[in-house]
């Protein structure tokens, strides 16, 4: 309705869109947003080159952190299974006879603090030895065989921390048959130190860099503000209101973090496949059976989300201070 | 329609552009504003717009103090009101048939809802075969006649020009006035900041005028000659 003049029917779209129900309204409201969006999306393709840039710098900005938060993710998954299962080597004396060895075994089978016994003879322990560690014809020089009997237990799941664990080595070792035993608490305290390490990393970068990349859409979208000044100016000469102006520019913003989030998936996707090799390269050394987690679909998702956040909040800045600021004179 | 209540406005720098300015302009009245480069006409209409707002004093619009209107409030103001520059104020990269539809579009028209009306503005002023063309296709006249289409395609019940003849020949500004005499026939208010002294002392309508910022003569006292 018009403020000035009570009867002006002109501003009668309002007074038709009244008599429409709510259902079509809503409908219309989908519609018009929509036909903003992709009207926006062409002002991109106008200047593709800033508009690219600044979506790769978004989509990269979050490269980094994603790929960190893999990695966390991978060593979270990596240490639980340490701290499940943290083994206990117990080398046993070498001048046993096999039905000692067996007496033994049965004996730590029936030991309700273990979860799981394992025995490696000496022979067994030099075919391994031979077949990973490479130097396999050397060791065919030994006369005889170095290695002690080795049985490897697994702590019952209440014994399974490393202080618990530590206490069970201790009893495990007073017994006759065992030379020594070892736990590798060390190994697991610096496993959860770096883990703690490199998520702090990860929170302190994530943020870092989110907060770039929204400067950088801002001030993207502040540049595309002032070249449309005289546009604005007009605009506001006809009566258009803050929002009306505005859409348009955060739209563009949606658009920044629509498709910079695509790129940040596929360069996260790189990144990882690149990683991929040499973690296998180290997680072959530690024996393990494992293959590094990318980004599940939900945790796409929520990147995708993030970055189309970064983009309408970036621009929402801008665009606050700058379509404000611009009056006709 | 409008009237100024001893309104006063200095500019920022200094500068006072209008003294105690007192005018009323009637509902369906058409007037010219004049005076000297530098009187203070664009102030008038710039006030007016709510582009400026005064320093002292109150400009009405149909009893509405404008000094009461919040920032928020503006553009509804400008709505309600069909501005036209002389340097027309046109989207370049828009055709003639985008920048009329504008001011439509803003108020909440489909494109559809609005091609009836933007058809009819631009017919009315004669370049309804030029809506695909860009303004820059287009001469001066043909520009500020999109300008006028734009100011009018909303019907205003307002019409301010400023300067809407300016670069242009006799002939053709004798078109854009009989123009505004279109609208005004039809309970149009205008109002007309020009200089063009020739083009007034054509047409025998009230005329104000101007000087360093006071209003001289209101188009009312003075004697028929
Ligand atoms: N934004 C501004 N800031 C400071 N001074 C201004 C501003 N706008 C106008 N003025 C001054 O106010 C006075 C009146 O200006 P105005 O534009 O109203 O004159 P005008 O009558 O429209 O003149 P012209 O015929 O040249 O357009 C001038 O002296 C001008 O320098
Ligand atoms: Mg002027």
């Amino acid at each position: 309705m018009s403020l000035l003049f009570r009867n002006r029917p002109s501003s009668a779209s309002g007074a038709k869109k009244n008599n429409l129900s709510l259902t079509k309204r809503f409908v219309m409201f989908f519609v018009h947003n929509a036909q903003q969006a992709v009207a926006s999306l062409g002002e991109l393709t106008r200047n593709p080159i800033a508009s690219l840039m600044t979506m790769a710098v978004l989509g990269l900005s979050l490269t980094l952190p994603a790929t960190l938060y893999i990695l966390v993710k991978n060593t979270d998954a990596v240490a639980n299974e340490f701290q499940q299962a943290s083994e206990i080597t117990l080398f046993l004396r070498k001048d046993l006879s096999d039905t000692q060895i067996q007496t033994l075994l049965e004996r730590l089978k029936l030991d309700s603090q273990l979860d799981a016994v394992r025995y490696i003879s000496p022979e067994q322990g030099l075919a391994d030895f031979k077949q990973r560690a490479g130097f396999g014809e050397a060791l065919d020089y030994l006369t005889s065989n170095p290695l002690p009997p080795v049985v490897i237990a697994t702590p019952g799941e209440l014994f399974s921390d490393p202080t618990q664990a530590q206490r069970l080595l201790q009893n495990l070792e007073k017994q006759r048959e065992i030379e020594f035993g070892k736990l590798d608490v060390q190994w697991l305290t610096r496993l959860q130190a770096m883990q703690r390490l490199v998520s702090d990393v990860f929170v302190g970068l994530a943020l870092l860099l989110c907060l770039s990349a929204l400067l950088i859409v801002g001030n993207t979208i502040r540049l595309n503000i002032l070249s449309k000044r005289e546009e604005i100016v007009i605009m506001k000469l006809v009566g258009a209101t803050n929002a009306y102006i505005q859409r348009p520019f955060l739209y563009t913003g949606i658009w920044y973090g629509v498709v910079g989030g695509i790129i940040a998936w596929l360069a996260t996707f790189l990144l990882v496949w690149w990683l991929s090799s040499s973690v296998i390269a180290i997680t072959e050394l530690y024996d393990g059976q494992f293959r590094l987690a990318g980004l599940s679909f939900n945790e796409m998702l929520v990147l995708w989300g993030i970055a189309i956040g970064l983009g309408l909040l970036g621009s929402y800045i801008a665009v606050r201070r700058h379509v404000l600021s611009i009056e006709p004179r | 329609m409008i009237k100024f209540d001893n309104v006063s406005k200095t500019y920022a720098g200094g500068h006072q552009a209008l003294r105690q300015v007192n005018m009323h302009l009637q509902p369906g009245e058409m007037a010219f504003l004049t005076g000297h480069s530098g009187a203070g006409k664009s102030t008038m209409l710039k006030l007016i717009s709510l582009m400026e707002r005064p320093t002292a004093g109150h400009v009405f619009i149909n009893g509405h103090d404008l000094n009461r209107i919040k920032p928020g409030q503006v553009p509804y103001v400008r709505r309600d009101i069909g501005m036209i520059f002389q340097d027309h104020r046109l989207l370049m990269d828009k055709t003639v048939f985008d920048n009329v539809a504008l001011p439509l579009l803003i108020e909440g028209y489909s494109i559809q809802e609005a091609r009836k009306r933007v058809q009819a503005a631009l017919d009315k002023v004669g370049l309804l075969s030029k809506e695909r063309h860009y303004p820059v296709m287009l001469s001066g006249g043909e520009q500020q006649r999109v300008g006028i289409a734009r100011a009018v395609v909303t019907k205003p019940p307002l019409l301010l020009a400023d300067e809407p003849t300016g670069n242009l020949d006799p002939k053709l500004s004798m078109d854009i006035i009989r123009l505004f005499e279109e609208f005004n026939a039809v309970g149009v208010s205008v109002l007309i900041a020009t200089h063009d002294l020739g083009l007034i002392a054509r047409l025998r309508y009230r005329t104000l005028t101007l000087k360093e910022g006071t209003m001289v003569d209101d188009g009312l006292q003075e004697p028929v000659v």
